[in-house]
């Protein structure tokens, strides 16, 4: 259950050492059995009988490769991302990862169930997270889920849940029922901003593809990933999100990044010919980007020509924005050994690496370079 | 180079459109002179209202509206789209008429006026069938350049539905056009809407990268080795990292797709070019340069977009150029992609 946790005591040791690695996207996995365990007695009980309502993503777009995994994280019993121990052993302590931010996947289609459900399986899952995974490892923090589509639930459950201060965002999925920038999700995102916490954006949710109609195959889902995120930060800059929330922290999880430099300069190029539609846009979209948005680097980008990656990188500004992932443990997992772009300057690879994730998380270390 | 020397080229955008239905009932028969005649069906295009400043004014309604823009450019060769079809209308029989009679409407008013001129073929994605019927109607003509679709659609255009359009596309030698904006109420969202326009007009280029990414995981160009595509008024500076995505996810699950036999980026190169409204670059001409050697200029085509006004994001473009590349974007990609279309 969630309890008052003061992060700067559990982290006392974090705090004095030099920090030179942060995974800003670990995916620990809650299975059904495990769901229906942390559920109260009459949600357990429909559960187990009803199942959930909304279709998996990975029935969607069945995943191709290794079942959509890493072919070595199954462990002797269960499912990729459910054997603390195994992921402490193939993830934390290979890679010497510093922190570990964990993003339950499993709960992402908020507004399938009726209300009280949706609310139900988040606390589930927030209970678990603490029970299971925080309080084991003192390098792991947690995000809180949230039944987004039941904006005044999710308040509350942020209330509950930001007193333990090991969870350090809000995650929600990239697709919802409405456009990311709709008034609906406002109050959600002020619970958050006020918190100091916040808003991830993970690809999921129940993306229909408006504008196109559906695609056939998981390749074009996967590497549509980064197209959702510009039609999720299209939304949330136009409808005037962030003018309206100016204390709002948004990342971008699991989208890739470098599109973004194309997004600012498709933005700022309609908004200077068609500002007098949105006056209370009273600068640049890209400024808005910049102050707000941060982004990961799962997967991470390979040009053919390593120069593009520095190029990119530096054409989208995000120097100070991007964050290293590895995804574990998922098929596409990026290896913090080998996965990191050649030609990064020493302070480009630590702030990338740790800096950035850092700052944005509020983590209680410094920076330092491996 | 500036602007002001753009002339002789080959300007792959200009805008016409019927004023009313006046104009195009005499192609059509008794049966849609009395439909339209008694319906509310409309010649609206809420793509582009006409107070907002990248609309620019209205597309030229007749030839005498288009003669001074033709004579201050000059152009070697200008193809007309025209996108009177782009309504929220759902009756396929409707927008297989209309696309008749606007083809008609477009040749005798303007192509056979001006021999400079060429023109889509404008066809709706809403009954296939008619699409190829209409495609072998005006094959012989000789004005026609290609095929034009609205880059929105309700299937994505990889989809084999489609497939019998891209067979005699190739067999013909059409390019398929796929034009910015189209089905009214399919804006990239989750509800299918966007709260603002100026959401739906940055929207283009998202739908664009869906299509793109259609056509070669579909295997469109394994079938069709012939075709070509070109993505009109959606942009291009997305084009590099949506193709380092695409080509490593393909690494990763080519098993999902075996008729996928080179790097996407490989058929996005060969068969696919992209218009040069609007540009979207960046400010910095350093800046500008590094995405253009990233896109690679060989994969833009110009078009004025008459009467569209995106910016000054084609200036900024331009000035970027060598003397080199700036003659393929204004000519040589062009006339090489087109051919004997346009000679």
């Amino acid at each position: 259950m969630i309890t008052e946790v003061d992060v700067l005591s559990v982290a006392d040791t974090a705090r004095t050492k030099d920090v030179t690695l942060v995974d800003v996207d670990i995916h620990p996995r809650m299975t059904p059995a495990e769901l229906v365990n942390w559920l109260p007695e009459r949600w357990a009980r429909h559960v187990a009988r009803y199942g959930l309502r909304a279709p998996a993503g990975r029935d969607r777009y069945p995943r191709p490769r290794n079942k959509g995994v890493r072919a070595d994280s199954w462990p002797e019993n269960g499912f990729p991302g459910t054997d603390y121990g195994l992921l402490r052993k193939q993830l934390l302590d290979e890679h010497r990862i510093d922190f570990g931010i964990l993003l339950v996947l499993d709960t992402l289609d908020s507004g399938y169930e009726r209300p009280p459900l949706d609310a139900a399986i988040s606390q589930a899952v927030n209970d678990w997270m603490a029970a299971e995974w925080l309080d084991r490892d003192d390098r792991l923090r947690g995000s809180i889920a949230v039944p987004i589509e039941n904006p005044e639930l999710a308040v509350q459950e942020i209330e509950r849940v930001s007193t333990d201060k090991r969870f350090v965002q809000i995650l929600l999925p990239a697709s919802m029922q409405e456009s990311a920038g709709s008034p609906k999700y406002w109050p959600v995102y002020r619970a958050a901003a006020e918190r100091g916490l916040p808003v991830a954006f993970h690809t999921g949710g129940y993306n229909d593809y408006g504008g196109t109609g559906r695609p056939s195959f998981y390749l074009e889902e996967h590497a549509g990933y980064g197209v959702i995120m510009q039609i999720l930060l299209t939304s949330l800059v136009c409808e005037g999100t962030f003018a309206a929330i100016p204390n709002l922290k948004v990342a971008l999880v699991e989208g890739g990044a470098l599109w973004l430099a194309a997004l600012k300069w498709r933005l700022d190029d309609a908004w200077l010919q068609l500002r007098d539609e949105v006056p209370e846009l009273e600068r640049l979209p890209s400024e808005y980007i910049r102050e707000h948005v941060w982004l990961d680097t799962q997967p991470m980008e390979e040009p053919d020509d390593p120069r593009h990656f520095l190029h990119a990188l530096e054409l989208s500004g995000l120097e100070d924005r991007l964050m290293f992932a590895t995804d574990y443990p998922h098929w596409d997992f990026d290896s913090p050994a080998s996965s990191l772009p050649r030609g990064l300057s020493k302070e480009q690879r630590g702030k990338l690496l740790a800096g950035n994730a850092i700052e944005l998380y509020g983590l209680p270390s410094k920076v330092a370079c491996r | 180079m500036t602007a002001t020397t753009i002339t002789a080229a080959v300007d792959c955008d200009l805008h016409v459109a019927p004023p009313s239905f006046d104009k195009v009932l005499p192609y059509l028969d008794s049966y849609w002179k009395s439909y339209i005649d008694d319906s509310t069906v409309g010649l609206s295009q809420p793509a582009y209202p006409l107070g907002a400043a990248t609309t620019g004014g209205a597309p030229a309604g007749n030839y005498d509206q288009l003669a001074p823009v033709l004579s201050a450019a000059n152009p070697h060769r200008a193809i007309l789209n025209c996108l009177a079809l782009d309504g929220v209308h759902r009756n396929p029989y409707y927008a297989a008429a209309m696309a008749t009679a606007v083809n008609d409407w477009v040749r005798e008013e303007f192509l056979v006026r001006d021999e400079r001129l060429r023109a889509s073929i404008v066809v709706s994605p809403l009954d296939i069938e008619a699409a190829v019927k209409e495609v072998e109607r005006l094959a012989s003509d000789g004005r026609f350049a290609q095929i034009l679709l609205p880059v929105r659609a309700d299937v994505p255009y990889g989809n084999r539905l489609y497939h019998p359009l891209y067979a005699v596309a190739q067999e013909q030698g059409f390019p398929i056009a796929l034009h910015a904006w189209g089905r009214g109420g399919k804006a990239p969202s989750m509800p299918g809407v966007t709260a603002t326009y100026l959401e739906d007009y940055a929207s283009n280029a998202h739908i664009a990268q869906v299509q793109m990414m259609s056509f070669v995981a579909e295997g469109v160009f394994s079938k069709f080795p012939q075709l070509k595509v070109v993505f009109m008024e959606c942009g291009f500076s997305w084009l590099p990292p949506q193709l380092w995505r695409f080509d490593k996810d393909w690494k990763g699950v080519w098993r999902e797709v075996p008729w996928v036999k080179e790097r996407p980026s490989e058929y996005v190169r060969r068969h696919m070019r992209f218009t040069t409204e609007p540009a979207q670059l960046p400010r910095n001409p350093r800046q500008i340069a590094q995405l253009v050697e990233m896109v690679g200029p060989g994969l833009l085509m110009y078009a004025s977009d008459y009467p569209h006004d995106h910016g000054d994001g084609f200036e900024r473009l331009l000035a970027a150029l060598s003397d080199e590349d700036a003659e393929s974007v204004l000519r040589g990609t062009a006339a090489k992609f087109y051919g004997d279309l346009i000679a």
